[in-house]
């Protein structure tokens, strides 16, 4: 058995005449925080999208625990076992933060439409919302409606809600985006719980640098597409290459 | 033979583009379906009955007449009924179907479902190589003619014309500009209709008149308009004439139930493998 | 506790026909339980947010498929009924994956064309359609061989067919599935990456859609015993449009209230039948402009004020 959760291999993808990504290999291992960076339009975001399933990769393969998951569509690859978190608050706004994990619950029954077919409050999923509330800290907050939550608690559902389908990988995009100092600080602490205690592998597309050193183990630096290094933060930051590529971007390595 | 299957197919082509310009240009900058669109080119052929055949005033100014009275109709119709729907393409969509059957059910009520005909102003026909090409039709011809260099020249240089331009392109950045966007959809509506109600005033005397009468036409719009791209100007006139020429050769060959099926899987076959057709620009 | 009420008057209203004993108001009473289903048909779609106009193509691909099944093949009208429903849900599934993935007002080009073509081929096709002159000596239905030859036969069972559709349809807006089709309307991208088949969803409406329509249009072949293109057409959709605006989508008893408000105008104002589009036309601008919810939800509202 393999270490490796997730491969990218060659993995390119085009928009008509424009290169977005462009030969990205790499291996992601099992309970690795791995982190995706590089200065504006390097390519993060599309390459985060390839892997969710928004588009096929041009050329190259996504594959997930041995299997193929190049092109596959975004909800497939989400019953697969690899979750997301939105960069932008996505939550369901008028419903409670209960219903929101709840509903986000559904996945992790078996895909047979007479099952859905039972009432609303089938109880099989409480003892996991009461877990993922716990972990999450909304369980004071579980019957307010979403909308009405702090930007940081909504981020938080988020986090929650995607955990729900228990995932074995989650990616998350800019978890810090939005949050303030000491907020991105807890935001820390909870991603390295997510892997510490619930064991899920964690791939991050960020522009917070003082958060990607702290808690990454290995850093992919992206520039204009495509691979320009590989390492852990100590080597990241002592890249020169890197330096460079970030010259005239304000970036505090620390 | 084959002549004639060419007459007969841009004959049919020009009064197409009529509508179909109209129905796109709607699109274009309300984003509404105008499912009354045949409504309208039904009004300009009655008022024809009422004002050529029954009345007896001169043919041209009838026809510009009867088209006139379409375009108020449908600026009335875009002031008091659309514009409260701006942005709901759906609410938009129902409400030219609310506006469609009430002028259907009104011109029923008034003048009965009976198919009437309207004298023919000119009789007989001109022959191109080994085409027959009735004179009636020809009028028509050069009338749409007419119509469609007019509309173009509008298009491009009236100042309406260009703001309603700017207004389908982009219409936040065109508000910028000092484009009030109520007078451009007022007018695009009005000229869309005036445009029905003119073919409609032409093709009159050729056929029969009657309450459904508009129903074809606005099928035969919704295709082309669908083929060329909703939204596109010259996407209605290629559809337009890409559609008048199959549907006179499949016609000719089968039956037209034939030709309309055939248009209409063209139209399932677009939207599902390119829905912003030939000459469309990408979906919103 | 506010449906209650509402449901004893409809209850009550079913009855009425039976106090009545007139065979013209049966005639009505049958028509309306074929076409709330049909109203419902829509509604499913609606609640995917997809406003389809295929559904009367649907019933008359369920219409004639019944028929010729009995007719042709000599099929038990049960059975043929059934058969009927399930062409044309076989219909839909085969192009629910293809139209699908369009949303919008494209969609309901889509469905407009679909229908359209469905029409002319049962136009154009004489041999087994009949053509615009219609098919014609469709048998009576029977079931465990009992004949229904009169009307207050067929209310009967038009009326169960409408409470079994109803009863599925609450019952789907209430369970999960409900709360799927909500969270697709509401964020179709959250509820993918959280593993909801969007695609596969909508599939199911529509095909279920497609059974429902294929129902009623079996039914009504078996009622009327003769079928004409012309039944199936944009027309009709204008109707379930105009009962699904006015009594409102949120809610399937909506439609239901809907229909039961505007399906017998034409019938109360026998004289001027000419009028129904009118009234029709009239009162969706009404509600375009006005009661955009729709009736249903404008009365919940108006309650917990």
């Amino acid at each position: 058995m393999t270490d490796v959760l997730l491969k990218l291999h060659d993995v390119t993808r085009r928009f008509g005449g424009l290169t977005a990504v462009a030969g990205v290999s790499t291996d992601i291992n099992k309970s690795e925080i791995f982190g995706i960076i590089g200065p504006n339009g390097a390519g993060k975001t599309t390459l985060f999208n390839v892997i969710a399933g928004y588009f096929p990769p041009s050329s190259g393969k996504v594959v997930f625990d041995e299997t193929d998951i190049s092109g596959q569509s975004s909800d497939r690859i989400a019953r697969r076992g690899i979750g997301r978190t939105f960069q932008a608050v996505t939550v369901f706004q008028d419903h409670t933060a209960r219903e929101n994990l709840r509903r986000a619950a559904m996945v992790t029954r078996r895909y047979n439409p007479l099952v859905y077919f039972s009432s609303r409050n089938a109880g099989d999923e409480s003892e996991v919302l009461q877990k993922m509330a716990q972990f999450t800290g909304l369980e004071p907050v579980l019957d307010n409606r979403a909308g009405s939550l702090s930007y940081g608690q909504q981020k938080m559902l988020g986090i929650g809600m995607a955990l729900m389908g228990r995932p074995r990988l989650l990616l998350m995009d800019e978890p810090a985006a939005g949050l303030h100092t000491s907020e991105k600080k807890e935001a820390a602490q909870l991603i390295r719980r997510l892997r510490d205690e619930l064991g899920i592998t964690i791939v991050l597309v960020e522009h917070d640098m003082p958060l990607v050193m702290s808690v990454c183990d290995r850093i992919l630096v992206l520039n204009r597409g495509t691979p320009l290094a590989l390492g852990n933060p100590a080597q990241i930051k002592a890249d020169q290459t890197v330096i460079d590529a970030y010259l005239g971007e304000e970036y505090d390595f620390a | 033979m084959i002549e004639q299957i060419i007459v007969n197919g841009i004959l049919a082509s020009l009064i197409y583009i009529l509508m179909a310009l109209g129905f796109t240009l709607i699109f274009g900058i309300m984003r509404i379906v105008n499912f009354a669109h045949g409504e309208f080119y039904m009004i300009g052929a009655m008022v024809m009955l009422m004002l050529f055949g029954s009345m007896g005033l001169p043919y041209f100014l009838a026809v510009l007449l009867a088209g006139l009275l379409g375009g108020l109709l449908g600026v009335v119709a875009e002031r008091l009924l659309f514009r409260p729907l701006v942005g709901d393409e759906l609410a938009g969509m129902i409400m030219s179907l609310a506006i469609g059957i009430i002028l259907q059910s009104a011109i029923l009520l008034t003048f009965g479902p009976a198919e009437q005909s309207v004298t023919r102003p000119f009789s007989g026909t001109w022959h191109l190589f080994s085409a027959a090409v009735p004179w009636d039709r020809t009028v028509v011809a050069i009338c749409a003619l007419l119509i469609l260099v007019i509309f173009y020249l509008f298009m491009k240089y009236a100042r309406l014309g260009l703001a309603m331009q700017a207004v389908a392109q982009d219409p936040e950045t065109a508000s910028l500009v000092g484009i009030e966007p109520g007078t451009v959809y007022a007018s695009a509506f009005g000229l869309a209709c005036l445009m029905a109600g003119l073919a409609g005033a032409l093709m009159a005397p050729v056929y029969t008149v009657g309450p459904y009468m508009g129903e074809l036409p606005m099928l035969k719009a919704f295709v082309v308009v669908i083929l060329g791209g909703l939204g596109s100007l010259p996407g209605a006139v290629l559809g337009g004439l890409l559609i008048g020429l199959s549907e006179s050769v499949v016609t000719t060959l089968f039956s037209s139930t034939i030709a309309l099926i055939v248009s209409f899987v063209l139209v399932l076959m677009i939207v599902v493998v390119r829905p912003t057709g030939l000459l469309g620009r990408g979906a919103r | 506790m506010r449906n209650r009420y509402l449901y004893l008057i409809l209850v009550v209203l079913a009855l009425v026909p039976w106090l009545l004993g007139n065979r013209y108001v049966f005639h009505v009473a049958t028509m309306i339980t074929i076409m709330i289903p049909m109203a419902l048909s829509m509604n499913l779609m609606l609640k995917i947010g997809q406003l389809s106009i295929a559904q009367p193509a649907f019933m008359g691909i369920g219409a004639y498929g019944s028929a010729l099944l009995a007719m042709r093949l000599g099929v038990p009208p049960v059975l043929a009924l059934l058969a009927g429903a399930l062409i044309a849900t076989a219909i839909a599934v085969v192009v629910g994956p293809l139209f699908l993935r369009i949303k919008g007002v494209y969609f309901v080009l889509l469905t407009y064309a679909f229908g359209q073509i469905v029409n002319l081929v049962f136009q154009e096709w004489t041999t087994l359609f009949g053509g615009n002159n219609g098919l014609y000596g469709i048998p009576k239905f029977s079931i465990f061989g009992v004949r229904l030859t009169q009307s207050p036969h067929y209310y009967a069972l038009g009326l169960l067919l409408l409470a079994l559709f109803y009863a599925l349809m609450r019952r789907i807006e209430r369970s999960d599935i409900g709360a799927i089709f909500e969270s697709l309307n509401e964020n179709e991208m959250l509820s993918r990456s959280m593993g909801s088949d969007a695609l596969g969803w909508r599939i199911g409406s529509f095909a279920l859609s497609a059974f429902i329509a294929g129902v009623s249009g079996g039914v009504y072949a078996f009622y009327i015993g003769f079928l004409s293109p012309e039944t199936f057409g944009f027309l009709m959709s204008v109707d379930l449009i105009v009962v699904n605006a006015i009594g409102g989508v949120a809610s399937a008893l909506g439609p239901v209230v809907g229909a039961i408000l505007i399906l017998p105008l034409p019938e109360l104002l026998r004289d001027a039948r000419e009028y129904q589009l009118l009234i029709y036309g009239v009162c969706l601008v009404v509600f375009l402009l006005f009661f955009r919810q729709g009736l249903v939800v404008f009365l919940q509202r108006k309650r917990r004020a």
